[in-house]
């Protein structure tokens, strides 16, 4: 079994194994002892190699929010099935997503268009900036996922091209 | 100073509604609750599990075609307030608070608008007659090109400023559709794209430039006037921390000034107020040069969002006077009474990214535990449970910090940041720890280019081994598949198959 949680852009592997007392956490080269225990307030007590630190947790879904230390991170658990099929996936650059969150202003191609690399696609909006989102790479554009005025979280889908081998002869 | 005792049975209004949402919403309200009239919120359906909400003694619910375009419809706001029995209408900051028609039709309504006369709004909105009025008056200004005096050689005039220069929106305010310009090749092409910028978010097109002074403070003082034709100022503030012409700390007194500097500055505001028969609060900006020189910026004609700082060293409760002012009482105390003591700094927490060029972020409210402690004071809209979106302005609360000195408000606001819990969100609090530590903020060497100048401070660090392993082990040990792996395996066999270090 590989777990593994995601920080950022970083994917760290992780295994969790039983101890006499606690548990272990296996992460690369180390094994470490840690353990939870809950507090007062919501808030619990992390023991990790014998040293207990006050962490504040909160899940939702597969996201876990963690304040410790004096700030709050964020990490996502991984599927080992998700991972699976993500590595056989298409192409990154095939979709062009959001760089926050907001709203269309212009659109300045269609579906079918031809585009080169840096060409502008599109015009967002986003807490009153213009924000102009260009092409990643020369290609067809397949889709325009987004309507004018309508809004979008960070990471939604705006634009995607058509898959390279369809452009080539 | 100790606050005016009021009798509110005299005033004209008995109950107040608040035009607004979010932290400035609870901000009003609790002043308006503890003289013992009642506060009537209106709010969208977005807002409704808000803590201005539930504050409230009458809530009313708007709507709009966004949730904005509900807090901008005057009309409906009008009817919450006439259908409430409210006498009176605060409108924060932002949204109808400078807005002139707005105003005209609260007084045409029979109500009363808490903040200045239309007219002032009017001539203060308008950055071009503001600026010329100023000029008027005998306070100092900026070099500067309008294209009202003569649209056809505007670019000519423009080119004349010098570099760099900033372009302007005349009808703008916050920030917004501004450019600075280093190269005049691109003149021409950035004031299209500032025209039409302004166009869309002011439905005006028309611009100013002026010289952009290099390194400059932003520092604005706070003013106050009544009915009866009194005004002070109320000491300054610095308002220089900013990312995208928008601030992000501001603190008072402003550690640029001398006791000098700091009366020609403030007196310079106060006559300005003065010159304009200006009623209300207001704050006036100025620019201020590395030279100590200082130029008029604008005139806010509202509430500002950092207006806790002033309250925390003077220990005037901004809100209130508002109210008395717009019940027609005096100011009832002179320039000489209006006394400061200690320090105050205010953090802006805005649900963003400062690694990724300060973009807004959004999310579920799922834990909030806000700093406590000696000097602390928290303004928040937000309860746990509730959700930000990107419906609204990103700033989702303010941390206000006082010490009896800059060194003992900063010691307390890194304990203050570092103990904010807000899960669910990603908020700029480390950042502003980050910032806060800086040595040139520690020094208060600052300016508004400060953070572009060290991009260092926005930039996720690098992460430590050791919280790595900390979080890693918390977000496993809350992980039930990992959890349900690791306990349907035996003690004894994990023990012996795993060890490598």
């Amino acid at each position: 079994m590989h777990h593994a949680f995601k920080i950022g852009e970083t994917e760290v592997s992780v295994e969790l194994s039983r101890a006499r007392e606690g548990y272990r956490l296996h992460v690369g080269e180390w094994v470490i002892p840690v353990n939870l225990g809950a507090a007062a307030d919501g808030h619990h007590w992390l023991t990790l190699d014998g040293e207990t630190v006050e962490v504040v947790i909160a899940t939702r879904g597969d996201d876990v929010f963690i304040h410790v230390d004096g700030e709050a991170h964020q990490l996502q658990y991984e599927h080992p099935l998700d991972r699976l099929a993500h590595q056989a996936g298409g192409a990154a650059a095939d979709s062009v997503r959001a760089p926050m969150p907001g709203s269309l202003v212009s659109v300045a191609v269609k579906a079918g268009d031809t585009v080169s690399k840096g060409q502008t696609l599109l015009v967002m909006e986003s807490m009153k900036m213009e924000t102009t989102v260009i092409s990643p790479r020369d290609g067809v554009v397949a889709e325009i996922h987004q309507a004018m005025g309508q809004t979008f979280d960070r990471d939604a889908l705006l634009v995607t091209l058509a898959p390279e081998s369809e452009n080539k002869p | 100073m100790s606050q005016a005792k009021s009798d509110t049975r005299q005033w004209p209004f008995r109950a107040v509604l608040i035009a607004n949402r979010g932290e400035i919403a609870v901000r009003v309200l609790r002043t308006v609750q503890a003289l013992g009239l009642k506060a009537v919120v209106v709010y969208h359906a977005a807002d409704r599990g808000t803590l201005a909400v539930q504050l409230a003694d009458h809530a009313i619910e708007i709507t709009g075609t966004t949730p904005v375009a509900a807090y901008l419809d005057g009309e409906q706001i009008l009817k919450a307030a006439k259908a409430s029995g409210a006498g009176a209408i605060h409108p924060g900051y932002g949204f109808l608070s400078e807005n002139t028609g707005f105003a005209r039709a609260v007084e045409a309504a029979g109500l009363v608008f808490i903040g200045p006369k239309p007219e002032q709004i009017d001539l203060m909105g308008d950055k071009v007659r503001a600026r010329n009025f100023v000029e008027k008056a005998g306070f100092p200004v900026a070099p500067s090109a309008i294209e009202d005096d003569d649209p056809r050689t505007f670019n000519e005039r423009a080119r004349k400023v010098g570099t760099p220069l900033l372009i302007k929106p005349s009808a703008g305010g916050g920030g917004k559709g501004m450019r600075i310009v280093r190269d005049l090749k691109t003149l021409d092409a950035e004031i299209e794209r500032a025209r039409s910028e302004g166009q869309r978010y002011f439905g005006d097109g028309r611009l100013y430039v002026e010289r952009y002074i290099e390194n400059p403070r932003h520092i604005e003082v706070q003013v106050l006037g009544d009915s009866h034709g009194n005004v002070v100022h109320v000491f300054e503030r610095e308002c220089s921390v900013q990312r995208r012409f928008q601030k992000i700390v501001e603190e008072t007194p402003s550690p640029a000034l001398d006791d000098k500097l700091r009366g020609e500055i403030c007196e310079t505001a106060a006559g300005i107020a003065r010159s304009a028969g200006y009623r209300g609060a207001g704050t006036v900006e100025f620019i201020f040069g590395e030279g100590g020189e200082f130029y008029f910026l604008e005139m806010n004609t509202r509430l500002q969002v950092e207006h806790p700082v002033t309250e925390e060293i003077t220990g005037i409760d901004l809100v209130l006077e508002q109210l008395r002012i717009a019940a027609g009482e005096k100011l009832g105390y002179s320039q000489a009474e209006v006394k400061a003591q200690g320090h105050a700094i205010e953090f802006r927490i805005y649900a963003e990214d400062p690694g990724r060029g300060y973009t807004p972020t959004t999310g579920p409210v799922l834990r909030l535990r806000p700093p406590t402690g000696e000097g602390i004071r928290w303004d928040s809209g937000i309860v746990e449970g509730g959700e930000v979106t990107a419906a609204f302005d990103p700033m989702i609360a303010k941390l206000i910090v006082r010490g009896a000195d800059r060194r003992e408000a900063m010691a307390r606001a890194d304990q203050a940041l570092a103990s904010t819990v807000l899960l669910g969100c990603k908020t700029n609090t480390a950042f502003l720890r980050r910032l806060l530590n800086h040595p040139a903020f520690v020094e208060g060497a600052i300016h508004t280019g400060f953070l572009d100048a060290h991009p260092e401070i926005a930039a996720d660090p690098e992460m430590p081994e050791a919280t790595l392993h900390k979080l890693l082990a918390a977000a496993s040990l809350v992980t039930r598949p990992m959890r349900d792996v690791a306990d349907c395996v035996p003690d004894l066999h994990a023990a012996i198959g795993n060890w490598r270090n």
